[in-house]
């Protein structure tokens, strides 16, 4: 008797990776809501960090009419888009994190790779981070609200737009600490490259132009946070010029993410179990 | 049968402390350990200074002329050394007690604590000292070699004024260990105190005035703050550094400093008395 190949098409191969996918978050969701209370205060931390983000925002403007040219409202905009794509990247990203300790040291990763789904996917996808959804929540508010003081007229075309754009700066942070997060299969990082990194996203929040021009080179080409949404948001709030570039951060989104994929698989080949 | 009478065991005055001063050395051992991960650090404490340098210099130019050159009492070269005092004192007094007792309290290994005859808080405030001590030389320094000469930082106006300020981080390293113990009793009814932990790095980067001075905000805010402990934190030190709190108004501050210091140590005794009478240890 023969034994018929095992064969998948690129479709189905698609929709059982998406179903697993969905599965794994169902599973994490009834895991977690088994401690309520640590829900509940994560929640309220949250919104709390940016309550007071935002109060910060009202007590330098209440100096100032406007920041080098941009309004409250426009800077309270920026805001709330960056929002978003962090609250999409924090949603899957807490097992970036702690990668090196839980699934390199403690040999997670063996687990991993035994089955038939993309390592990467079953990674980011064993954990969420649920105050991710506070923050989708919480940027949409702030967005809306700056947007109606702005007068900005919003048609169908630019909720298109926002629906590129979001993900894809999504994809720029997820970049960025996927690359970090690589480094661990050459080094063990005892040093911590994740947090320097991450506390430059809270600058990432401000206006580009506030900074110098090294400063500014540096954040759109090197460390490419000036994407995920100061670029990005000025398709709402910018010159003519402006929205042209933010029209690129998808662009940017493919390359960063491209080199990220490239770097995490040269690491997946490199890697040796830690072995028993 | 002969009946045993132990004397009561007693450990002198100098031995006690003797015992206590041990831990600052453990800790400052303990933490040379971990080195490495305070090179990032530098880089991340200079990552702060400079994005707040930054947006400061925005505001400052942004202020329109009938405004005057001063913003809450301070010009921009004011400014920017609050911001890097700030974070340089932060560097220096910095601790996780908070969530190395919680570790304690979920894991059970306070038992092991309990047994010893050494008080659990005296000793995590020695090892606070310890780790400061640690810091100081490893991290606050080479923080202060990058820091003071890229944002060209001035000393305060009167070269007394480096010892007051020094004197007053010091304080507020103990002010800042006997808050973050009394947050850590909180472990002993809530287990697991992460969001809480959150919510006090969050609140204390507003009301210790490490962000933005307290003389940006409306006069209910800054009443508020001169009632609570947290000025202490950084406000208390880095004004004192700027010259802003002359003569009694120094003392004033100072003796502040200190007598919220004493008045957390003692709520912290309260806090763990309170959990010593029911705990129950988790774990094996």
């Amino acid at each position: 008797m023969q034994l018929a190949e095992y064969r998948t098409s690129r479709w189905q191969d698609l929709r059982r990776q998406t179903g697993i996918v969905l599965a794994y978050f169902a599973q994490f969701l009834k895991m977690r809501l088994a401690y309520r209370v640590d829900f509940l205060v994560d929640l309220g931390a949250n919104l709390f960090a940016i309550g007071v983000q935002l109060a910060t925002l009202g007590v330098l403007f209440s100096k100032v009419p406007a920041l080098k040219g941009w309004s409250f409202e426009s800077v309270l905009f920026i805001y709330g888009f960056s929002l978003l794509p962090l609250g999409l990247f924090n949603l899957i990203s807490i097992n970036l994190y702690r990668f090196a300790e839980r699934y390199i040291a403690e040999g997670n990763l063996d687990r991993v790779l035994l089955r038939p789904v993309n390592p990467l996917a079953q990674v980011l996808c064993e954990s969420f981070n649920m105050s991710g959804l506070n923050e989708l929540l919480l940027g949409t508010g702030v967005m809306i609200y700056a947007a109606n003081q702005l007068e900005l007229a919003v048609g169908p075309l630019d909720i298109l737009v926002l629906l590129v754009l979001v993900p894809s700066a999504a994809v720029i942070y997820a970049s960025v600490f996927l690359m970090v997060t690589a480094v661990s299969f050459w080094h063990e990082d005892r040093m911590g490259l994740a947090p320097p990194i991450y506390n430059v996203i809270r600058f990432a929040r401000y206006p580009l132009t506030i900074y110098g021009k090294g400063v500014q080179i540096f954040l759109m080409f090197v460390l490419p946070f000036a994407w995920v949404a100061y670029m990005p948001a000025t398709w709402f709030v910018g010159d003519a010029e402006q929205t042209r570039w933010a029209l690129l951060t998808p662009l940017v989104a493919v390359l960063f993410g491209g080199l990220a994929m490239m770097v995490w698989r040269a690491g997946l080949r490199r890697y040796e179990s830690t072995g028993n | 049968m002969t009946e045993l009478v132990l004397t009561p065991w007693r450990r002198d005055r100098a031995a006690t402390l003797r015992l206590y001063v041990g831990f600052v050395r453990l800790a400052f051992l303990k933490f040379l350990a971990y080195r490495l991960r305070y090179y990032t650090g530098v880089v991340s404490y200079t990552v702060f200074v400079a994005g707040n340098a930054y947006l400061y210099r925005a505001l400052y130019a942004s202020r329109p002329e009938a405004a005057g050159a001063e913003i809450g009492g301070l010009t921009l070269a004011e400014m920017i050394t609050y911001i890097a005092v700030a974070w340089i004192g932060r560097s220096f007094t910095f601790n996780n007690i908070d969530r190395m007792l919680a570790m304690q309290v979920q894991q059970g290994e306070i038992a092991m604590q309990l047994i010893k005859p050494l008080h659990p808080q005296t000793v995590m405030l020695f090892e606070a000292v310890g780790e400061a001590a640690f810091r100081l030389l490893l991290f606050t320094l080479p923080i202060m070699v990058v820091v003071v000469p890229l944002f060209d930082i001035h000393g305060p106006p009167d070269p007394a004024l480096y010892g007051w300020t020094l004197l007053s981080f010091a304080m507020a390293l103990v002010l800042g260990s006997q808050l973050n113990f009394v947050v850590g009793c909180l472990a002993f009814d809530l287990k697991n105190i992460n969001g809480v932990i959150r919510a006090k790095h969050i609140s204390l980067d507003f009301l210790s005035g490490v962000l933005i001075p307290f003389t940006f905000f409306p006069g209910w805010f800054q009443t508020l703050v001169a009632w609570l402990p947290f000025q202490g934190l950084s406000y208390v030190p880095v004004t004192i550094y700027l010259g802003k709190r002359t003569g009694g108004d120094l003392w004033l501050a100072l003796a502040l400093q200190a007598l919220w210091a004493v008045a957390l140590f003692l709520f912290g005794r309260l806090m763990w008395n309170r959990a010593m009478r029911r705990v129950t240890l988790q774990g094996g």
